[in-house]
Order: C-alpha cells, then structure tokens, then sequence
C-alpha cells in the first residue's frame, strides 16, 4: 500500500485530465528568468515539469528581490538569473532538471523543446520565439504584464498567433528600446508587482498541462485579459490577420 | 459616407468621438486614439465588445457601424525586468 503523502503528485492525479506521466516528460523551453519567470519556473516544477530549459542572459539587480522568488540578497550584480533559478529549483523537487542557458533567444535552437513559455519583456523577442514556435509547430504559450494588468496568450499550429493582434504602436515600441547601461535595456514603462506576475505565471502553465495532456481543445486561444484593478479576466477573440507573416501575408 | 465612433480610453475612462470612413484600417485609428490621449510609450490594441480588431482590417470590414463603442487598451509587454 502506498503510504499516504509517499507520491507528492497523489493530489493532482485525482484531477482526471491532468496526464502527469507526460507532463514528467516534457521538455518545456522557459524563456526569460525574470519576475514572470520566476513564478512560470516554480509553478512548473510544482505541477510536476522536470525537464526545463531556462534562457535569460541577464545578471540578478536588487530590484527583482521583491518580486523573484528563487533569488537572495547575496547574488545582486554577480549571479546569472538562470542560473540562481536552476540551482534553486531543485530544493522544490530533486527530480526536477532545470537547464540554464546563457543566452539570447535568437542564439537558441528552440527545436528541441515539446513547448515553449515566453516570460520576455520585450516585442522583438516575442515575434521572434511566435514566428519560429510557429515554423516548428511547437505549442507557444505567451505572457505579459502591464502594471496591474497582464495577458495570456496560447499560439499553436494552427490559429491566430501573436502577430495577428500587433499594429503600428508596437512597431514604434519596438523601436524605443534604449540603453542605460550601455548594454541593449529595455525598460518596461509600468512594471508590475507579484501577484499580477504570479496570477499570470499561473494561467500559463495550466494552460501548458493542458496541452502536454493532450486537452489543447480547452485552451484559450484567443488573448486572456487580465485586469487586476477591476479584478476581471476577459476572453478577448484574436481574428486571424491576413497579411501576418506568419499567416502568409507580408 | 462617414460615420461617427466612440473611442474608450480604459485607462481613465475618459472618451473622444472620431469621424472615420468605411475604407479607414483600425490601425489608424489606433495610433491616432493613442496619439489624442498623449498615451505613455507602449503598445495598445482596439476591441469592440470581446473581439480584438484587426490593425489591417478596414472600419467597414470590421463590421463597425455609426455610434459603436470601441475601447482602447494596452497591450501588456513586461515579464523579465
């Protein structure tokens, strides 16, 4: 007889969709290890992800103490956020693997990945991580904050993706980037707290256990708006742009 | 023939009616409701009801008519800082 607490996942089996074997097995691609990737990353491993790849490039600063759960005091200016994440995560669940690569997104072969979780702060690598998901067919869920709101959004195979709801003022955002430390910075013009992060880190990984079990049919495939001033989700539909890229337009 | 909408700023609830023409995209419309309201640098997307528009699509296309209410967001970008 199984001793009762023996199986950490003996809860979560009893949720009939949840297929926990596939979920140990798949090879999620986290990209982005701040604030977002912080709470993505620990909601993963609690719900049971052991494979993990995290790519951020970025150096821990002591204003992602308060909202970064896997980092300390001690690794402010020295230490790599992927890696303080990678490190740390297995005192959640030794089993778990996570995998930190030091890099930017446009240096990752993301091929080898059964899904992917964007936790960017910034649209370039968005279109970049929806356009090759997209070419690899590989299930990209995206998301975002905006001070106290946030979104989620689930691009597969076939549908709309990211592009399909882009304009002009994002291609004017995209050009704003700027440096502050004579790096390439991009700073967020509202940054966000905790618990819009960690309300959307968690609708971005049911919304991975539900595809990883096989359940894509109840993902929100549209854009999942999250307003925490008036404490409301809104299911926004997303039509699919004709002359998206990723769509066979220009 | 020209027709007459309302754009919602979410942010503060404030509202500016536009004269626009069927053939005119949203994405115009977007810019310029952004550019009205001096928004802060970021992106912003336009709904009608629960349906985001389409930049490329026309008014008309988009199924918009005289007097709707369209209501302006931004379009949430931070995650990693």
């Amino acid at each position: 007889m199984l001793r009762a607490g023996a199986d950490r996942f003996n809860r979560m089996r009893m949720i009939e969709f949840l297929d926990l074997d596939a979920i140990h097995e798949c090879r999620c691609l986290v990209v982005g290890a701040g604030a977002l990737g912080n709470e993505v990353v620990k909601d993963l491993v609690l719900s049971g992800f052991r494979y993990i790849t995290l790519v951020d490039h970025d150096v821990i600063s002591r204003s992602n103490l308060s909202r970064c759960l896997f980092f300390r005091e001690k690794d402010v200016g020295s230490v790599k956020k992927a890696r303080a994440i990678a490190s740390r995560a297995r005192s959640i669940d030794p089993d778990a693997r996570v995998r930190p690569n030091i890099s930017r997104i446009q240096f990752v072969d993301m091929s080898d990945h059964d899904i992917i979780l964007g936790c960017v702060d910034n649209i370039d690598a968005r279109i970049h991580i929806n356009s090759h998901a997209r070419f690899l067919s590989i299930p990209y869920i995206d998301g975002a904050t905006y001070g106290l709101r946030g979104k989620v959004q689930t691009v597969l195979s076939d549908g709309p993706c990211l592009q399909c709801a882009m304009n002009r003022t994002h291609v004017k955002q995209m050009e704003r980037h700027f440096s502050c430390s004579g790096d390439d910075v991009f700073v967020t013009p509202i940054p966000s707290d905790i618990t819009t992060t960690a309300v959307i880190a968690g609708m971005m990984v049911r919304e991975a256990m539900k595809i990883v079990s096989g359940r894509s049919d109840l993902c929100s495939r549209d854009m999942c708006y999250y307003d925490g001033e008036k404490g409301t989700t809104e299911l926004l539909d997303v039509p699919v742009d004709p002359t998206c890229p990723n769509h066979g337009g220009d | 023939m020209t027709l007459v909408i309302t754009v919602k700023n979410v942010a503060n609830g404030a509202t500016v009616r536009m004269e626009t023409e069927p053939e005119e995209r949203i994405g115009e419309i977007i810019e310029s409701a952004a550019e009205y309201w001096k928004k802060d640098p970021g992106a912003y997307v336009l709904k009608k009801g629960k349906t985001l528009l389409s930049a490329s699509s026309t008014i008309d296309e988009s199924g918009i008519i005289g007097n709707d209410i369209l209501e302006l967001i931004p379009d949430p970008e931070g995650g990693s800082t």
